[in-house]
């Protein structure tokens, strides 16, 4: 059977590629993706399930998913250009993802499907910091956390929880990580981003409340928190954190080995790892 | 449901190589074939995303016309544009 053996949170921050590009692998960022690269490799995946929230560019306002799976052999990205980024092509499990999908919609959630697409960085730039490689199938599911109205948080966990379970009656022996993708306070491009910056980071001491609460394992405290004003308070993508919330769900009782924060860009870096 | 419009020919910046060159080359024509109201097609030709964000266009599909510098913006521009906006609720 099929089983999770670990979890990471990351941010997905679009310039810092180039960032690392020019700083070299002894910034903070480079040391801080690396620490979770270091954890994913130690657990051997051979599958990662990402969920992630789009920038409207792999879906749209014509066709906005609450949930979306990707089932396809392969896709792109990014599609959006981020600078020192190449466009990779990203392997995927289809028969995994349609039984996930199968499974969800039995038990309750509503997996929109989605077979040809392409993704933006949300999604690319942590695998090119973690497996530039690309030799580790990725599957990704999609949480509207950009446009409002939001999902609950406590939707996005038990989504989380429905997709542990339907990984768990797979038939074939895979090693899975699940990953979410995301920040917990960041302004992009709106009016509250900082003066001479494309960002802001209106509500740190909810980005700091956050890591708190993931630390010491006080979910369902960091659920009720999560509301949807909570979250668009904390900035136009804040609603990323519902990606956290329903990694969280493959987590259950475990306690992370760290939970780094990056605080000056309301977001963190996190690893579990349990087997 | 023209602010859908907005929202679209800003991805369209990202995403059609052709359209971005015809906004930065001549955005009044560019825009001639958009399905626009007189106030957004004002707005975008001057600039004014202050404006297109209280009609409710959508933050970061706005930032591409800074990004790609069409319609007169660059970054600081826009940074200072938008941050008048900040009594504007939240979420989108």
């Amino acid at each position: 059977m099929a089983e999770i053996v670990g979890a990471l949170g990351v941010p997905h921050t679009p310039f810092f590629p180039s960032l690392v590009e020019r700083e070299g692998p002894q910034c903070e960022t480079a040391r801080l993706f690396a620490s979770v690269t270091k954890e994913l490799e130690a657990m051997r995946p051979d599958l990662i399930v990402m969920y992630d929230t789009d920038h409207l560019n792999t879906f749209f306002l014509d066709n906005l998913p609450v949930f979306a799976v990707g089932v396809t052999d392969a896709f792109k990205g990014p599609n959006d250009e981020p600078r020192s980024v190449p466009v990779y092509t990203i392997k995927s499990r289809p028969d995994v993802a349609a039984h996930l999908r199968r499974v969800c919609i039995e038990a309750g959630f509503d997996l929109a499907l989605t077979q040809e697409f392409t993704v933006d960085h949300s999604v690319v730039v942590p695998l090119h910091f973690m497996t530039p490689a690309m030799n580790i199938p990725v599957i990704p599911i999609f949480v509207s956390g950009h446009i409002p109205p939001l999902p609950p948080a406590r939707r996005c966990y038990e989504l989380g929880v429905a997709v542990k379970r339907a990984i768990e009656s797979f038939p074939d022996k895979l090693r899975i990580v699940v990953i979410g993708s995301g920040s917990f306070s960041l302004e992009v491009f709106g009016p509250r981003i900082a003066p001479g910056k494309s960002d802001g980071v209106p509500d740190p001491e909810w980005a700091r409340r956050v890591c708190a609460l993931i630390g010491q394992g006080w979910t369902q405290t960091l659920i009720n928190e999560a509301t949807q004003e909570q979250m668009l308070r904390a900035g136009n993508v804040g609603g990323e954190l519902l990606d956290w919330i329903a990694m969280l769900g493959a987590v259950g009782d475990h306690r992370p080995r760290f939970v780094t924060p990056q605080m000056e860009q309301g977001h963190a870096y996190a690893a579990w790892h349990w087997t | 449901m023209s602010v859908y419009a907005v929202n679209y020919l800003c991805r369209e910046v990202l995403r059609d190589h052709a359209f971005r060159a015809a906004m930065k080359a001549d955005p009044a024509a560019a825009l001639a074939k958009c399905d626009l109201t007189d106030e957004e097609r004002q707005a975008l030709l001057a600039g004014d995303v202050a404006k297109l964000y209280r009609l409710g266009v959508n933050a970061f599909l706005m930032g591409y016309l800074p990004r790609f510098e069409v319609c007169g913006l660059t970054m600081p521009i826009y940074n200072e544009r938008i941050r008048s906006a900040a009594d504007v609720e939240g979420g989108h």
